[in-house]
């Protein structure tokens, strides 16, 4: 089935972004049925190749499709979620549907409830199609040890998605479905949409509801959106948030109208470029293309300076550090009593944490509020914080490759570490033809402005209609 | 000051004081994984003021009873 899309061209269902869908879904020329059935043929033709969905929920979905549907036809949808298919990262527990975390410790969970992010989404009207593949307990990837094959990367399944959210970035980058959640601790929304050609939003620390959510380290895990478009994002959002008490981690914020910060201006927004953490650091094309970015947000109005933060390398051995102290402690009770059920690389990551001093963990949390407080200072003279979104294109799949942790590319803890809200956005492609991202970060909360910078400058360019060529 | 890593039979007895009791595949790995964490522990030791808070911040009312939604 095609439809007409916003600029009048014919397009297959699943090319649909999410505002797309909703908005025929209104108008009456498809419904969510139309949507899913579209969703789960897609599904059927590629998951095999993709290994994007660990488990596929055919006959909820659809039952939900027709109740969206019914809803839709009276005039009265839930709201911009209502009727959107999307999937959720197998790290979140989900009633009645197994949730493994890509694990051999958790093949068998069925969860008895699902966590707040998963029922918030339902009231909203979404629709899970399914659960997608992740590195194991969003740490230990890309693996070949593990019950459910890696997820490969749509716009070249002879490399990986990123991780640890490689489903989720490889099914909304396929476009087998137009949303998916994920879980960021040190960029896992973030690298898998900047290298599977998507938009994918870390929010504020706090933002989401990390209930029913496997732990990786507590103090940095977020959940967040992840689309093809910024203006995906911003539904998605307003869909998931909300305050849960609950989750210690939880903040009572009101949760805006996303989506009505979306004013396609970044006229006189006042942008800090850390440059540092790229130049030099990046490949070439994610130089030139994050260069390219941020010239055209100058252009549009944006006032950019270069500033200077602390090296990468500081965030990276802090969060590394904070990180593999909590991981050990989630898993101790597992890695002594059955340490071959995991996963070589998750256990090769997380084990030596068992050798760190409570005095080491406790000064990296100190390092972490100097390091927070520096760059928190910036936004006394910026909107927003910009850099790449990742430093390299996507990576071979290659059961042999180095260790990716041990590359010290992420660019992405910096804002993990600060809490703050940070967005990947695709801006360009390698010259192989793969994905590259710019990432905007911006205060606490302050979603909106983030979304608002990367929204107009998906308007100002057409990277994000390009498709890969699986689809 | 030059630094040396750690070595097997020190680790062996972190190890040990860890609680963990490790096949031998499982002790080379950790050796390699704790040879790759040392430098980040060797860069955060560094001094610091005794005032400097740590990230960390509890606030009681978030454990008080509640009712599940």
């Amino acid at each position: 089935m095609a439809v007409s899309d916003i600029t009048g061209a014919r397009t297959d269902l699943c090319d649909l972004s999410l505002t797309e869908a909703t908005r025929l879904f209104s108008s009456g020329e498809i419904t969510p049925v139309d949507l899913v059935d579209a969703c789960l043929a897609r599904i059927e033709r590629v998951n095999s190749t993709l290994h994007a969905f660990i488990t596929v929920c055919a006959a909820e979905a659809r039952a939900e499709a027709k109740a969206s549907a019914a809803r839709y036809a009276k005039g009265e949808p839930l709201g911009p979620f209502d009727g959107v298919p999307f999937g959720l990262k197998d790290n979140i527990e989900t009633k009645g549907i197994r949730s493994t975390s890509h694990s051999k410790l958790l093949i068998e969970n069925v969860p008895a409830a699902d966590a707040h992010v998963a029922t918030n989404l339902k009231k909203a009207g979404g629709i899970l199609i399914g659960k997608t593949a992740t590195f194991e307990f969003a740490l230990g990837g890309p693996a070949w040890d593990l019950p459910f094959p890696p997820a490969l990367n749509p716009w070249s399944v002879d490399h990986l998605p990123g991780g640890s959210s490689s489903g989720s970035g490889s099914a909304v980058g396929g476009r087998l479905v137009p949303a998916a959640i994920g879980t960021d601790t040190g960029g896992s929304v973030r690298w898998p949409a900047a290298v599977c050609g998507i938009a994918g939003l870390k929010p504020t620390y706090g933002r989401i509801s990390r209930r029913g959510v496997h732990p990786n380290t507590f103090s940095l895990d977020h959940c967040g959106p992840m689309t093809r478009t910024v203006a995906d994002c911003a539904v998605m959002l307003g869909a998931a948030a909300g305050f849960d008490p609950l989750d210690p981690g939880s903040i009572d914020e009101p949760v805006p109208d996303y989506a009505k910060a979306l004013t396609g201006s970044v006229a006189g927004l006042k942008i800090g470029l850390v440059r540092h953490w790229y130049d030099g650091a990046a490949t070439p094309d994610v130089v030139a293309a994050v260069d390219a970015a941020i010239a055209r947000l100058s252009e549009l109005g944006a006032i950019v300076e270069e500033i200077e933060l602390a090296p990468l390398d500081d965030y990276i051995d802090c969060k590394t550090t904070i990180s593999i102290c909590e991981l050990y402690a989630v898993h101790e009770k597992d890695l002594k009593t059955r340490p071959q059920d995991f996963g070589k690389l998750l256990r090769r990551r997380v084990i030596a944490g068992g050798l760190i001093r409570a005095e080491d963990y406790i000064q990296a949390m100190r390092w972490r509020t100097e390091l927070t407080t520096r760059m928190l200072a910036e936004f006394s003279r910026f909107d927003l914080l910009a850099t790449a979104g990742w430093l390299n294109p996507a990576e071979p799949a290659d059961p042999n490759g180095v260790d990716f942790f041990k590359k010290r590319t992420n660019v992405t803890m910096p804002f993990s570490l600060a809490g703050i809200p940070a967005l990947s956005v695709l801006c360009g492609f390698s010259s192989s033809g793969l994905p590259l991202s710019l990432q905007l970060a911006g205060k606490p909360f302050d979603e909106a402005t983030v979304l608002r910078a990367g929204d107009a400058y998906q308007r100002a360019t057409d990277w994000h209609l390009r498709k890969p060529p699986l689809a | 000051m030059e630094r040396k890593p750690a070595t097997r039979e020190e680790i062996a007895a972190m190890v040990k004081v860890a609680g963990l009791e490790l096949a031998s595949e499982h002790f080379d790995e950790i050796v390699e994984a704790y040879h790759n964490i040392e430098p980040m522990l060797w860069r955060i030791r560094q001094g610091r003021d005794r005032a400097d808070e740590p990230a960390h911040a509890f606030d009681p009312r978030k454990f008080m009873p509640r009712a599940p939604d």
